[in-house]
């Protein structure tokens, strides 16, 4: 932590991990219902629970996204924030709405569209935190017109993002145009702009963790972003097979989406190159754990489970199934969700006022494996339940009902391990709350409030001395 | 031989540009050939209106159509014509009187929809199921039953083997989905009667002092239970309501005379 308008995104970190939790309370309650009997079906059913699952997920990546952007920034163009009140406020009115929406899917209000169910006045108001966070980061960029490689990458990440946002808004009475545009944002997020989001943490946490050469890794984190798009917006035609789209998606789609895993194998292949050949060992090893196993879930889960079914002769079987469920759990937990957590993991010491020794604790690598465990085993159980759900109902023609019955024990594989994922999750939160709040934060609770900047922690890389050890001056901006 | 970063940013922003261009050129091309192409009658206000009770009640939360949603409940692309609007009508105003937790491990919630709103998701997943989806689903998808041949306790008893039978026995299981409704095992009930003994209860059937049908035979009275399922409609627990059958009545229209033969000539194994 090198500046002391950093201290912004511990708040949006709390958050992102305190929502984390909420998110698998939901999930565990949608999977009980699938092994039924529901006692709550009239009042809160499976698709309201679902719906919050699922919501929650897209909410506290969003937030960890936003606070990781909030962290990097003020540090690679070397400045202050231009505004922490802004931030604040941004983050006040952004729980608002997630509160809000969470309230109006219980009470059965809801825009039925999957994973964009939010009521359309609420989407608006995504759209006014949206602009005051890239507001708020773009002054902080202009002020000293120094940006880097890796914080290009990440706005444009983000900029994207909010861009793609807006074909939500739009209504179509049209299902065919309706499906065509759904899949802009939710494709065109995680297999296009997100990409760009995870491999700048990734190059950033690297960059700091292994006093690797910036140039170089900034040099292929174009080549990997640039696999990104060559395969990734084409390949949204995987999702215009079934939908009532011309025939020459098949190709299309099958062909680029097929090419996809390999933006994840290079983030896998540049993480283990770069720290194979690291001379600096960095105090912060969970923070090393998380972010060399995010590129190898994320390979696993994207790429690999993602071309599993990418093709249009396997999707044809698949579509529709489980084995979506198994794809979906894993890709969002290696790429976006173990990112956040290694950017959160690392930024936690600096921004607590605490050493990385000291934050090297027991609880927080019992945290890594359950989760790592308990994923493995959840999509085992989904693999499991879709593999057989394809062949009975799809292929051998079983009816849906008389297939879920005899999925039933699978569902309860997934309720285990679920329970393995769900108590990492618990170490997780617990390990981040013990680490105490913000220096400034705990004054304020004994003394009225300072603005004394966070002292800077003693094992944080090179602090006020700007870029780490062996690490050139920032490039100049991209333009 | 080394790359520079000018080189692979230039390989980053000039594919980005190529690949933007492409898709937005493809997209245009989706639109202008969507209203011709896939799908042969506009969307009415109808239609349109029960999209929006298909969003209002959340129904993709639960149910895929398409294949696209949740997968807690079936696929619906094609029910309207698998079921028929009579039995979905019944069927949505309270689900309980067909299903039940106990017995189907699920149960859809009563959502509450208005008569107007069952008559507009119905018109709007009709037009759904009539879109060309590019072949998709290769097979049917069921809600229930099976179409699984030639596993034991399935396979209907009697002689197999004629041409026409086999026939018969496809459209039965698969394009005329009739296996969605009807177990051929005794004393299964799905939305419609098990059909196992079928000739012997045709056969009595048409001797009923309460038949007002046409048939004299169980030959006539298969063929009249497929074209006119309302010419009589077997008593049992919500098979049909007001004097209509659930069943559906398309088979008229849907069926050629001669898939008609092959079906009847199925039937009458069932014995
Ligand atoms: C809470 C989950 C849930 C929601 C929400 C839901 N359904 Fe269902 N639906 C089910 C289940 C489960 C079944 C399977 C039959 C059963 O067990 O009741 C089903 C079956 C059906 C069937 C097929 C019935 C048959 O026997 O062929 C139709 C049609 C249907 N639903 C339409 C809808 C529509 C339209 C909506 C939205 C207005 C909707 N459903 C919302 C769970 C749901
Ligand atoms: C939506 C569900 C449904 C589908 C699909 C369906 N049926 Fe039926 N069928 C019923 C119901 C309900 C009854 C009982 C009410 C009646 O008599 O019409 C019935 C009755 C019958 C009967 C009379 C049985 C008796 O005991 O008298 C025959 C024969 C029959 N169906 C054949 C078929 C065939 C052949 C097909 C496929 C072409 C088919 N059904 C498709 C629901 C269905
Ligand atoms: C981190 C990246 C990824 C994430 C987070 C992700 C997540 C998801 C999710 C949540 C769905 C379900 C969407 C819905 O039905 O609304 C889905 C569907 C799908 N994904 Fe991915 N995915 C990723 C990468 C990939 C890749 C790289 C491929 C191909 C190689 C792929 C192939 C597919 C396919 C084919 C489907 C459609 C499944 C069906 O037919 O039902 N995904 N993905
Ligand atoms: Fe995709």
């Amino acid at each position: 932590m090198t500046q002391s308008s950093q201290r912004v995104a511990y708040y949006y970190f709390l958050a992102a991990v305190l929502l984390f939790g909420l998110q698998i309370a939901f999930g565990f309650m949608t999977v009980a219902k699938y092994l039924g009997p529901d006692p709550l079906i009239d009042v809160f059913h499976f698709g309201t629970s679902k719906a919050i699952h699922t919501n929650l997920l897209l909410v506290w990546l969003l937030t960890a996204f936003m606070g990781a952007a909030y962290y990097m920034v003020p540090e690679e163009s070397r400045t202050e924030l231009h505004s922490e009140k802004l931030a604040y406020v941004q983050l006040g009115i952004w729980l608002a709405a997630g509160v809000i929406t969470i309230l109006c899917y219980l009470l059965g209000i809801t825009e039925g569209r999957k994973l964009l169910e939010m009521p359309t006045i609420l989407k608006y108001g995504v759209v006014v935190v949206m602009l005051m966070f890239l507001w708020n980061l773009f002054m902080t960029m202009r002020k000293t017109g120094r940006w880097t490689t890796t914080e290009a990458v990440l706005l444009g990440g983000l900029v994207s993002t909010a861009l793609l946002f807006l074909p939500a808004l739009v209504h179509f009475d049209d299902f065919t145009l309706d499906r065509y545009y759904r899949w802009w944002v939710v494709h065109l997020w995680v297999e296009g702009v997100w990409e760009l989001i995870m491999g700048a943490l990734l190059a950033f946490l690297l960059i700091r963790l292994s006093g690797a050469d910036r140039e170089v890794l900034e040099k292929w984190l174009y080549v990997i972003v640039g696999f990104t798009f060559l395969s990734g917006i084409l390949g949204t035609g995987h999702h215009y097979y079934w939908i009532g789209a011309p025939a020459y998606w098949l190709w299309i789609g099958g062909f680029f989406s097929a090419l996809e895993p390999l933006a994840f194998l290079a983030m896998t292949v540049y993480a283990y190159n770069v720290l194979r050949r690291s001379r600096l060992g960095h105090p912060n090893t969970l923070a090393l754990h998380w972010t060399v196993g995010s590129s190898i879930l994320a390979t696993l889960g994207a790429g690999i489970l993602g071309i599993a079914h990418t093709w249009p002769g396997v999707n044809q079987w698949t579509h529709g199934t489980h084995v979506t469920t198994m794809h979906g759990h894993m890709a969002f937990f290696g790429a976006y969700v173990m990112i956040s957590l290694a950017m959160i993991t690392y930024a936690l010491p600096g921004l607590t006022g605490r050493t990385d020794e000291e934050r090297q604790t027991k609880l927080g690598l019992l945290a890594f494996w359950l989760m790592v465990g308990g994923m493995f085993g959840m999509t085992m159980a989904m693999a499991a339940a879709g593999i057989t759900q394809t062949y009975l109902e799809r292929i051998l023609g079983l009816g849906y009902l008389d297939t879920q019955l005899k999925i039933q024990v699978h569902y309860l594989m997934w309720l285990g391990t679920g329970l393995i994922f769900a108590s990492g999750v618990a170490c997780f939160i617990w390990d981040f709350v013990s680490a105490g709040l913000p220096p400034a934060a705990r004054g304020a609770l004994e003394a009225p409030p300072a603005p004394t900047p966070a002292p800077a922690p003693a094992g944080a890389p090179g602090p006020e001395a700007g870029p780490a050890a062996g690490e050139p001056a920032p490039a100049p901006s991209p333009a | 031989m080394t790359v520079t970063k000018a080189q692979t940013r230039g390989f980053f922003v000039g594919g980005t540009i190529l690949f933007t261009l492409v898709f937005i050129g493809l997209t245009l091309d989706t639109h202008a050939k969507l209203a011709h192409r896939t799908r042969d009658d506009p969307v009415t206000e109808h239609v349109a209106r029960g999209l929006s009770v298909w969003g209002k009640f959340n129904c993709e939360n639960c149910h895929t159509l398409m294949g696209e949603g949740a997968y807690y409940a079936p696929d619906l692309t094609k029910i309207v014509s698998q079921r028929g609007a009579p039995y979905l009508k019944q069927f949505m105003a309270d689900p309980s009187q067909f299903y039940s937790e106990q017995e189907h491990g699920r149960l859809m919630p009563k959502l509450g929809l208005t008569e107007q709103q069952i008559d507009d998701v119905i018109a709007f997943l009709d037009w759904v199921g009539r879109i060309d989806l590019n072949g998709w689903p290769p097979r049917p998808i069921h809600v229930q039953g099976s179409s699984i041949r030639g596993i034991p306790g399935v396979e209907p008893t009697g002689g197999a083997g004629d041409l026409a039978t086999t026939r018969g026995k496809a459209l039965f299981y698969e394009q005329a989905a009739c296996a969605s409704c009807h177990a051929v095992e005794p004393g299964r009930r799905l939305v419609g009667p098990s059909l196992a003994g079928l000739v012997g209860t045709a056969e009595g059937r048409v001797k009923e002092p309460g038949y007002q049908g046409k048939a004299h035979s169980a030959v006539e009275y298969l063929r009249e239970s497929i074209l006119e399922p309302d010419a009589y409609v077997v008593t049992g627990p919500a098979y049909g309501a007001d004097g209509k059958s659930f069943m559906p009545s398309h088979y008229a229209k849907s069926l050629s005379p001669a898939q008609l033969d092959d079906l009847v000539a199925f039937l009458m194994t069932l014995r």
